[in-house]
């Protein structure tokens, strides 16, 4: 029995280890593939995503880039122009900051200036979000900005099976494809999962119900799915069934799940750890509002991070991110309506 | 201020039949010469025109002149090889149809465009590269081996080194060119996209059009060089300075920069050294007149690049009196010369594609909302 479980345990894997195997796959599979970042070759990543690529697939093929972020889009931009597919790897996503212009302007918009001619095989990928004690600048999740620059698509698994599924499907789709990886979910044992060994893909664009459930809705994406389905567990003893979207994918956005979904529970909540002004949630809630305002008995409410910068303290981050318990507040705010 | 011939401008020189080519002109054969010529009057005439047609409100934008610059597109685009990439900016509108004009300016199947494709950008006629999506210099063509830019400047180096480095992946060595002016050296992607390509000795050559003014701003309130090109030495890279005005100058500068790329030495700058003839944009025509100094402009626009080279050719022998005074559009501005002043074949190859571009339909209103994804 024991030796049985000991077993299961190998062959289930981890968040980061689904990245790793879908990048490491993905070179293998395609020889015009690229990764380009800081610190990704001989140190293997900074949280070791990327470790054993450059043995595997050479130094030409993994590169380490100078701390020049907005090189290293610029540069992958160009290397996609020129027939490759191309990884770059922002070493934490609050660093993209440094690389925006490239993104919004050089790369985003090239397939739009060239009347389609120029797809660009770009995936720029790194870790993100709070609640690890990253302080300002290593806990940021600041997707809006790119939600909010048309032609680059966005996405943030919150699985394994998703991590590994989702970042092959970015990699074949042909576009500019942003992926918030949830670092905090990196080595998280008690999501690890048994990965199936043939070639599967995501699809970007679809959302997942992670819960089923007639009274409420959370919709939400990365670890704050996590927070919803601990609130769904506390609603159930107080005999309150909710469910919980995972949307996965922000640009393109799947909005038929969770249409059809308030069609059943008429009442949702919207969880993300960005700030809350000109946020995602805000976003979600708007698109609600003005495609599913006849299903609602209740205003859809949102819990966000304040609109300050993650501090570092404990008590401090505590303070400003969603958390379970505000989670559960908010969902029998709405349930009480 | 001025563009005053450089420390390095050599001597001009005729070549003996002992004797052993030093300068990339030494090879140059009239042939080239009268090409050259002729590529100097076009990239002038199409700047000429398009001011007119900009004056009688044909036009949609701001237009970026590259009157008295052209000597640094026509030098740096001549001996570049047909699969060698550029990525022209704002006032460098003549590089597309001047890109591997040298092998037919109507061969359809040279690497560069056609006048028709350029004109329809102009124009914002479907038929352009861009389907007229961006603006006047943001087009570019894979097939033609043109970046696209963006007006962020010197935000096309980066994309640069990235071609050249899948070049480099793929076996080849495709020098890529990009034109920059003094003001963009002071922008951070400069510094990161050159450190990169001198780190794994790219082929790409970055140009800097030293026009002296980087819209409203001088160089000494730019950059701390009195040559641009001194920036080089932080990425221990070539940095080599032309005399913009003369158009062998320039050739002779890129064609060491590029042949040193190609041989695998890595990334160099080049600095030509020029004077910008106008405002910055049409728009800033009459404020430039007030910011810059009346006799600063004079000087600057003293030594029109076609009257340079014209004199080099005669001190040749390559050019005869009457043949140099037959067109003579140097030295004045759009507005004091006509079709008379340019040689007809320029005239004519100008004419077809303006003509092509009026009768080119509009996009359809509803690509607007199209391609923001590959489908």
């Amino acid at each position: 029995m024991a030796s049985s479980i000991e077993y299961q345990q190998l062959v289930k894997k981890n968040y980061l280890t689904a990245i790793k195997e879908a990048l490491d796959g993905e070179m293998t599979r395609n020889p015009n593939m690229v990764c380009i970042g800081e610190d990704i070759g001989i140190l293997g990543g900074a949280f070791g995503v990327t470790d054993g690529l450059l043995a595997k697939h050479g130094r030409q093929r993994v590169i380490d880039a100078p701390i020049s972020e907005a090189l290293i889009v610029g540069a992958a931009t160009g290397m996609a122009l020129n027939g490759k597919t191309v990884v770059a790897e922002m070493q934490f996503i609050d660093f993209i900051s440094c690389g925006f212009d490239q993104i919004v302007n050089m790369l985003a918009t090239y397939c739009y200036r060239t009347g389609g001619e120029v797809g660009m095989n770009v995936v720029i990928r790194g870790p993100a979000g709070a609640y690890g004690g990253g302080a300002l600048y290593h806990s940021q999740m600041n997707e809006a900005w790119f939600c909010n620059s048309p032609g680059i698509k966005v996405i943030c698994p919150s699985t394994p099976y998703d991590a590994m599924g989702m970042t092959r499907a970015a990699l074949r789709d042909g576009n500019p494809v942003l992926i918030y990886e949830i670092k905090e979910l990196y080595r998280k044992r008690d999501i690890e999962e048994e990965l199936p060994t043939e070639d599967y893909i995501v699809p970007l664009g679809q959302a997942a119900v992670r819960r089923e459930g007639t009274d409420l809705t959370f919709v939400s994406y990365g670890q704050n799915v996590y927070h919803c389905l601990e609130a769904a567990d506390k609603l159930a003893e107080q005999g309150y069934r909710a469910e919980v979207i995972d949307i996965r994918s922000l640009v393109p956005l799947d909005m038929d799940t969770i249409k059809t979904s308030l069609a059943k529970t008429n009442r949702c909540v919207v969880v993300n750890e960005a700030p809350m002004t000109c946020g995602f949630a805000g976003e979600l809630v708007a698109r609600i509002a003005t495609e599913a305002f006849d299903l609602l008995d209740a205003p859809p409410l949102r819990v966000t991070r304040l609109d300050t910068p993650v501090p570092w303290a404990k008590s401090l981050e505590t303070f400003v991110l969603p958390n379970t318990q505000k989670v559960l507040d908010a969902a029998l705010k709405v349930l009480k309506y | 201020m001025t563009p005053t011939a450089t420390k390095t401008k050599a001597a001009p020189r005729k070549l003996e039949p002992h004797q052993t080519p030093i300068l990339a002109r030494d090879l140059l054969t009239p042939e080239d010469h009268r090409e050259l010529l002729n590529q100097l009057y076009l990239a002038r005439y199409f700047d000429v025109r398009l001011i007119k047609e900009k004056k009688r409100g044909r036009l949609r934008g701001t237009l970026y002149s590259s009157h008295n610059q052209e000597a640094v597109l026509v030098g740096s685009l001549y001996g570049l090889e047909p699969t060698d990439w550029i990525s022209p900016i704002h006032r460098d509108m003549p590089a597309f149809f001047l890109k591997d004009a040298k092998n037919g300016w109507r061969n359809p199947e040279r690497i560069g465009m056609s006048i028709e494709e350029v004109c329809s950008q102009v124009w914002c006629k479907v038929t352009s590269p861009g389907r007229a999506r961006d603006n006047w210099s943001h087009i570019g063509s894979k097939a033609k081996r043109i970046i696209h830019s963006t007006s962020m400047l010197a935000g096309t180096i980066p994309v640069a080194a990235g071609v050249a480095y899948a070049n480099r992946l793929d076996g080849g060595n495709d020098v890529v060119l990009t034109y920059n002016g003094e003001g963009s050296t002071a922008q951070g992607i400069f510094h990161e996209a050159i450190n990169f390509a001198a780190v794994h000795k790219l082929p790409v050559v970055t140009i800097v059009e030293n026009n002296q003014w980087a819209y409203g701003t001088p160089l000494e309130l730019s950059s701390p060089n009195k040559d641009v090109a001194d920036r080089a030495k932080g990425y221990s890279i070539p940095g080599l300075v032309a005399d913009g005005q003369d158009v062998l100058d320039v050739y002779d500068k890129v064609m060491q920069a590029v042949e040193h790329a190609r041989a695998g030495n890595g990334p160099s700058i080049v600095e030509c050294k020029t004077f910008r003839a106008y405002g910055h944009g049409d728009h800033d025509d009459d404020r430039a007149a007030k910011y810059r100094p009346a006799e600063e402009v004079e000087r600057g626009r003293s030594r029109d690049p076609l009257a340079v080279y014209k004199t080099w050719l005669q001190e040749q022998g390559l050019l005869s009196k009457d043949e140099a005074d037959r067109h003579s559009p140097e030295g004045r501005s759009a507005s004091e010369v006509t079709d008379e002043d340019f040689p007809h074949e320029v005239v004519l190859y100008m004419k077809e594609g303006i003509e092509y571009a009026i009768q080119a339909p509009a996009p359809p209103a509803e690509e607007g909302g199209m391609w923001v994804f590959k489908e």
